[in-house]
């Protein structure tokens, strides 16, 4: 900045020299052409007075000559008669020595008192009158000259001249008509004439003094000094502001100041030519300037260019250079990482693998002790389900970084969602001793459009890590809470996971998320894992659009947040269902408003009226027992202040005698209370949460109203395979042998192919109904098994489209497992083949087929 | 940015490039001739009016007009109008009128501005050309034509139907609980009241206007109800005699000058409203009389600070504008007639009479040029629209009216009686049947 201005303070040195010299040579012109313009002005003044004298020299001359001519006739009265008036000489008339009248041209008696030539004035030396209006109507003067005969004085001749005769002499367009001109009788002061075009109301044309007012010139020592100069006979010329231009003003007399000749004219009109040089030199110095500033404009604009280029590569560079710094960290952090994970999962993969290696060779060895031969197979399928763990989080989140991750979107209910959880992560809380309470507020709807798998996947491993991060009788959280919508179209839910386990350092916070890190290094810990979940969780949120927020304090606890948007279905609520079971007012007995207010919401669309009583007191108050008035349901909470559920209910049933529906609501075993509730009245129960579909089933439960069961897994659990047949496709011999002696022990028989079309081929070669179920891998030669699936579905026998096909298979994602089901399986099951799911996912279908 | 630059320089090199060119464009011949000859001057038109030509942004609104309908003409016709001009100082010199008469009989001039009784002795004397045969006369209204006729011959065109009317200070009324005059007792009543109440003259007066009070009076009849035609025929062959006309307002006059009302002595030196008009403005006088464009021009009564009325003269009809004309005329012998009956042809044509009227807000002779005039003139238009007012000059009638009773009133002003007033007007009358 410093080094600019001191660049600049040259070139403002040279524009101020440059311009003071501009300056000081356009006053000089200007000057100098202004005394010439004046002098100009002056010399046709001059020019106009000289013509003007000369013509008054010569009518005087004239006169002079017609005196002579009259004095030499013989009768000067008859020459004046005979005399026929021109445009010059209007009228001559002779007044006869002694006496006070004479005659004029036209024959009228003429006398010298019509005439004043009091002024003194002359022409030539001949008496001159002041001006006056003829008997034209035009301004005139008159002339008087002696008629002397052998000198004696024998009369005097009048002459009168009209100014009009002047009109030739004057210029038509003084100063092109910017300047005015009047001719002045100086005597009386009177304007007598003006040249033709000049004229201007506003400049004054009757007088002098008119000239003065019309012009504002009313500084009076001006006026004494024009009033000397007309009474001396002299010129004068001076500036005065003339309506609201400088102008200069003339006062010029003729003929020693028999005639004045007046106006003014504009300077500028004057200096014309001086203005024109002044401004040419003003273009050529503007044009110079201009081109000057342009250069310096460029100069300064490459200059800046060439800076902000070289500005631009060096910030180029650097920016280079950071991010081949920041590559070269994160590459080093990641290789960090990825040493500390290979290090971590050597230790965390060996640790199972050595207890299955280990467990196998002490079967090997005790395997006369059926005792410890199922303690070792026990430990073996812990460690082998540990370890699978571990492979499905590594090729989980190497799939989510890779970008393949597919989300499978689908209508699901809540209600089964949180079973599925509540049944997964209840007993592993258990075994821990620890609290685990679902908490369900503010839903409005209970199905949802999402990837119900994913958002499992999200909760089952927040609360993993929260019952395997937090102690012993610790508690644990699962709170469902519904937000206020952005739109209609779409349900707002926040899950929020708490515990109040160990926690986390704000250090370990911030790399939470992060793939490849772990709190602590698990060679250390008795905690052991990929570390990888809770980046597989973050990645899962954001994919379905939503946010996760952690906030934890190390001894505290933590809490995890997961906020969701999911489309709503467009067809929800059956209100119809209500109606035909009679149900429309229910009551709703619990301590805690949040539920009563969910049970209401969630109740919105069913055209149930819901209400709410708080406590065991209020709802017996509450229930009339009339018939018309009365609830057709009660829901009643089991831990309330005061009086219980159950002893409500109780009591409930004493005072009233129609037999209202009671559901006992509890979060607890509900095999604990069951004999105690039936006994005071309890219809049945139903689990916390509150959810519609729940309570729906349960009606239909109880109303007696229920067609088939739906499945339970518990239930469908303890089903058998005894005596069933089933078609294996699979080309591992030793997972063919594995299937094949996993069926045997639940007393099954199968048949196995090598590939997918013998597979086809088998089935069909086989009476209908020869199998119960085939089992399908996926990868196999010839044929896999997806097209092998699709031709025992298109094969034209009534058992081939109902046959239950289901795959078992390495390919455990959920793509793979759509893929299965749009090839028309049934369902899809990973390998290594879990065998009470198995046999859930059979029962399921074959308990469908027994009911078709 | 980059293209702005090449923009920049792209003009400026142009604007160089002219510059040059502009430059070295002017060479000369060697043998051209430098000498500029006098090259044969356009066609002229010398009007006679009482002022120069005024510039475009001049005060006077009324020249204003006029000349702009001298410019229409110069435009369309391609010549110019010189003006020659005249003024008289004071009382003592020759007037406007005696001066345009002068010029006349000696043709000096193309066209002239004339007073009534102007062309009127003029016409008489075949002076004047006959304008009957412009297309525009057919624009004009009956009344115009009527009045600027002499033997049959329309010798002058208006631009404008001058009136006029009675100026008075509505306050100063209001102030002394006096309803606005109508006849010639409540006029008189009012001056009573004006002077008992301190106001030396109430009627501020000028040597040019006084007869308008004596029209009113003694034409009321005529132009509203009688025969004009045979009442003018009566005058002009001497079965009636104008003085039985005139006698009532001059006496009426006589009266108000014997009472005060009127200062007799101090109007006779007064220019129109040059002398009159301060004392009005300055609310020391509460009535004056002027033509209808002193309403309109700020010189005049234009910017009054009170509340201002224009009505008309008292007569025994009631309220009575006077009308009078001063119409433009083509000298017989003019040098260049024929281009001054073009010029005006266009300066009174439709056209440059709306432009007149729309400046100065005046009654146009054309019939079909109407103009809204200020609120202050509506009771004096509302009288001539209805079509109740006198004319002040008649060309029809052989004794001059306007020029005449001006010189006649100036003599009751100085000190004549009425019957000598009246035996100057039978004088005259004998002198027009001769």
């Amino acid at each position: 900045m410093r080094r600019r201005t001191v660049q600049i303070v040259p070139f403002l040195l040279i524009f101020c020299i440059l311009g003071a010299v501009v300056y000081s040579v356009a006053k000089k012109i200007s000057t100098e052409m202004s005394l010439s313009a004046i002098n100009n002005l002056d010399a046709s003044l001059d020019l106009i007075g000289n013509t003007i004298e000369t013509i008054l020299g010569k009518e005087a001359e004239f006169q002079v000559l017609i005196a002579q001519e009259m004095a030499d006739s013989k009768n000067p009265e008859d020459f004046v008669l005979s005399y026929e008036r021109n445009s010059t000489m209007v009228r001559i008339s002779m007044i006869p020595a002694g006496e006070t009248e004479g005659i004029s041209n036209t024959g009228e008696v003429f006398s010298e008192e019509e005439l004043d030539f009091s002024a003194g004035k002359t022409v030539a030396g001949l008496p001159l009158s002041s001006s006056y209006i003829n008997d034209m109507g035009t301004w005139a003067y008159t002339m008087k000259c002696p008629i002397i005969r052998e000198e004696e004085e024998i009369g005097m001749l009048y002459i009168e001249y009209i100014y009009d005769s002047f009109d030739e002499a004057l210029p038509n367009d003084f100063y092109d008509s910017e300047a005015t001109l009047y001719l002045m009788d100086a005597a009386s002061q009177k304007f007598v004439m003006k040249p033709k075009g000049i004229g201007e109301r506003n400049a004054g044309h009757l007088n002098l003094t008119d000239f003065y007012n019309a012009n504002k010139i009313r500084e009076e020592d001006i006026k004494e000094t024009v009033g000397e100069h007309i009474n001396s006979g002299k010129d004068m010329m001076f500036y005065h502001n003339i309506q609201n231009q400088e102008s200069l003003i003339y006062m010029w007399s003729v003929n020693e100041g028999v005639v004045y000749l007046i106006g003014y004219v504009p300077v500028k009109a004057i200096q014309r030519e001086g203005d024109a040089v002044n401004q040419n030199m003003l273009i050529v110095v503007a044009v110079m300037l201009a081109a000057f500033v342009g250069c310096c404009l460029f100069y300064l604009f490459y200059e800046r260019q060439q800076r902000k280029i070289q500005k631009d590569r060096e910030a180029e560079r650097e920016l280079h250079n950071k991010q081949l710094k920041e590559a070269l960290q994160t590459a080093q952090i990641a290789n960090n990482s990825k040493t500390t994970f290979l290090s971590n999962m050597s230790h965390d993969i060996r640790t199972p693998m050595n207890a299955i290696l280990g467990f196998a060779t002490l079967l090997a060895k005790d395997v006369d002790d059926p005792e410890k031969v199922r303690e070792y197979t026990r430990k073996i399928t812990a460690s082998g389900q540990h370890l699978l763990s571990l492979i499905n989080d590594v090729l989980d989140i190497s799939k989510i970084e890779s970008g393949k991750v597919a989300l499978t979107i689908g209508e699901f209910a809540l209600k089964d969602m949180i079973s599925s959880i509540d049944a997964i992560i209840r007993p592993a809380a258990k075994a821990k001793r620890q609290n685990f309470d679902i908490a369900v507020t503010g839903i409005k709807h209970e199905h949802l459009i999402g990837d119900e798998t994913r958002i499992n996947q999200i909760l089952i491993n927040l609360l993993s890590n929260a019952v395997k991060y937090t102690q012993e009788g610790g508690n644990i959280w699962l709170r469902i809470i519904g937000l206020d919508q952005h739109s209609n179209q779409f349900e707002r839910i926040r899950f929020e996971v708490e515990d109040n386990g160990y926690g986390m350092t704000p250090e370990f916070l911030e790399t939470i998320f992060d793939a490849f890190t772990r709190a602590e290094n698990s060679t250390t810990n008795k905690v052991q894992g990929t570390g990888l979940g809770m980046a597989i969780t973050k990645n899962i949120v954001e994919l379905m659009g939503g946010m996760i927020e952690v906030f934890s304090m190390v001894e505290m606890g933590s809490l995890f947040t997961v906020d969701l948007e999911l489309r709503i279905p467009e067809t929800e609520g059956d209100e119809k269902f209500w109606e035909q079971k009679g149900i429309s007012r229910i009551l709703v007995v619990d301590d805690e408003p949040d539920l009563c207010e969910t049970v209401r919401l969630l109740m919105e669309d069913t055209g149930v009226h819901v209400d709410a009583s708080h406590s065991g007191e209020e709802a017996l108050h509450m229930r009339t027992c009339e018939d018309a008035k009365d609830y057709d349901v009660v829901l009643m909470d089991w831990r309330m202040p005061g009086m219980n559920g159950i002893e409500t209910a109780r009591r409930m049933k004493e005072t009233c005698a129609k037999d209202v529906p009671m559901l006992l609501m509890t979060a607890h075993d509900w095999e604990e209370l069951e004999e105690e509730a039936l006994e005071a009245g309890i219809s049945g129960f139903l689990a916390k949460p509150f959810f519609v579909a729940a309570f729906k089933e349960k009606i239909l439960e109880i109303m007696g109203e229920r067609g088939l069961e739906s499945p339970h897994l518990t239930q469908l659990s303890e089903g058998s395979f005894g005596g069933k047949h089933f078609l294996v496709a699979e080309d591992n011999e030793i997972n063919a042998e594995i299937i094949e002696e996993l069926l045997d022990i639940e007393e099954a028989t199968c048949e196995i192919v090598e590939n997918g079309e013998l597979a086809v081929e088998r089935f069909f070669g086989r009476e209908p109904g020869t199998y119960d179920a085939v089992l399908m891998d996926i990868q196999m030669p010839v044929m896999n098994g997806y097209e092998a699936a699709r031709a025992i579905r298109a094969l034209d026998r009534q058992d081939a489209k109902l046959i239950p096909i289901i795959a078992m298979t390495a390919n455990a994602f959920s793509e793979d497992v759509k893929e299965a089901m749009d090839a028309g399986m049934d369902a899809h099951i990973a390998k290594p083949v879990n065998m009470e799911l198995l046999k859930q996912t059979l029962s399921l279908y074959f308990a469908m087929k027994e009911r078709k | 940015m980059k293209n702005c630059l090449k923009r920049a320089s792209a003009a400026f090199l142009t604007g160089t490039m002219v510059v040059m060119l502009a430059a070295c464009g002017e060479k000369l011949d060697p043998g051209e001739n430098l000498a500029r000859n006098e090259e044969e001057e356009g066609k002229t038109v010398v009007l006679y009016v009482p002022m120069e030509r005024s510039k475009p942004d001049a005060e006077n609104i009324a020249r204003t007009a006029f000349d702009k309908t001298v410019i229409m003409a110069e435009e369309k016709l391609d010549l110019r109008v010189e003006y020659n001009t005249y003024t008289s100082e004071n009382y003592q010199e020759k007037s406007y009128d005696d001066v345009g008469f002068d010029r006349i009989q000696n043709h000096l001039d193309d066209l002239y501005l004339l007073n009534p009784d102007v062309l009127h002795k003029t016409g008489e004397e075949g002076l004047l050309e006959d304008l009957s045969g412009l297309d525009c006369v057919r624009n004009l209204r009956d009344v115009v034509k009527m009045a600027n006729t002499v033997d049959g011959k329309l010798l002058g065109i208006p631009q404008e139907v001058v009136v006029y009317g009675l100026f008075v200070n509505k306050d100063m009324f209001d102030e002394y609980d006096l309803e606005l005059p109508n006849t010639p007792d409540e006029f008189l009543e009012c001056c009573r009241v004006f002077k008992e109440n301190g106001i030396e003259t109430p009627v501020g007066a000028n040597r040019w206007w006084l007869e308008t009070f004596v029209f009113a009076q003694a034409y009321a009849d005529l132009y509203n109800e009688g025969d004009i035609e045979a009442e003018i025929e009566a005058l002009n062959s001497g079965e009636r005699k104008y003085s039985e006309y005139m006698r009532p307002g001059f006496e009426y006059l006589k009266e108000m000058m014997d009472l005060g009302y009127i200062d007799a002595e101090t109007a006779y030196t007064y220019e129109a409203i040059d002398g009159e008009g301060p004392d009005f403005m300055a609310q020391k006088t509460p009535i004056v009389m002027a033509y209808w464009g002193a309403a309109n021009a700020d010189t005049a009564y234009g910017k009054p600070e009170f509340n201002l009325r224009v009505i008309g003269f008292p007569s025994e009809r009631g309220q009575m504008p006077v009308l009078s004309m001063t119409g433009l005329s083509v000298c017989s012998n003019a040098e260049n007639k024929e281009d001054a009956l073009d010029v005006l042809e266009i300066m009174v044509s439709d056209e440059a009479l709306r432009v007149y009227a729309e400046t100065n807000k005046v009654i146009s002779p054309s019939k079909n040029v109407e103009v809204d005039c200020i609120p202050a003139l509506r009771p004096l238009n509302d009288l001539v629209n209805e079509g109740t007012y006198v004319l002040a000059s008649n060309a029809g009638m052989k004794v001059e009216q306007w020029g005449n009773t001006c010189l006649i009133v100036r003599k009751l002003m100085e000190g004549a009686s009425v019957d000598e007033c009246m035996a100057e007007f039978d004088r005259l009358q004998e002198e027009s049947l001769n």
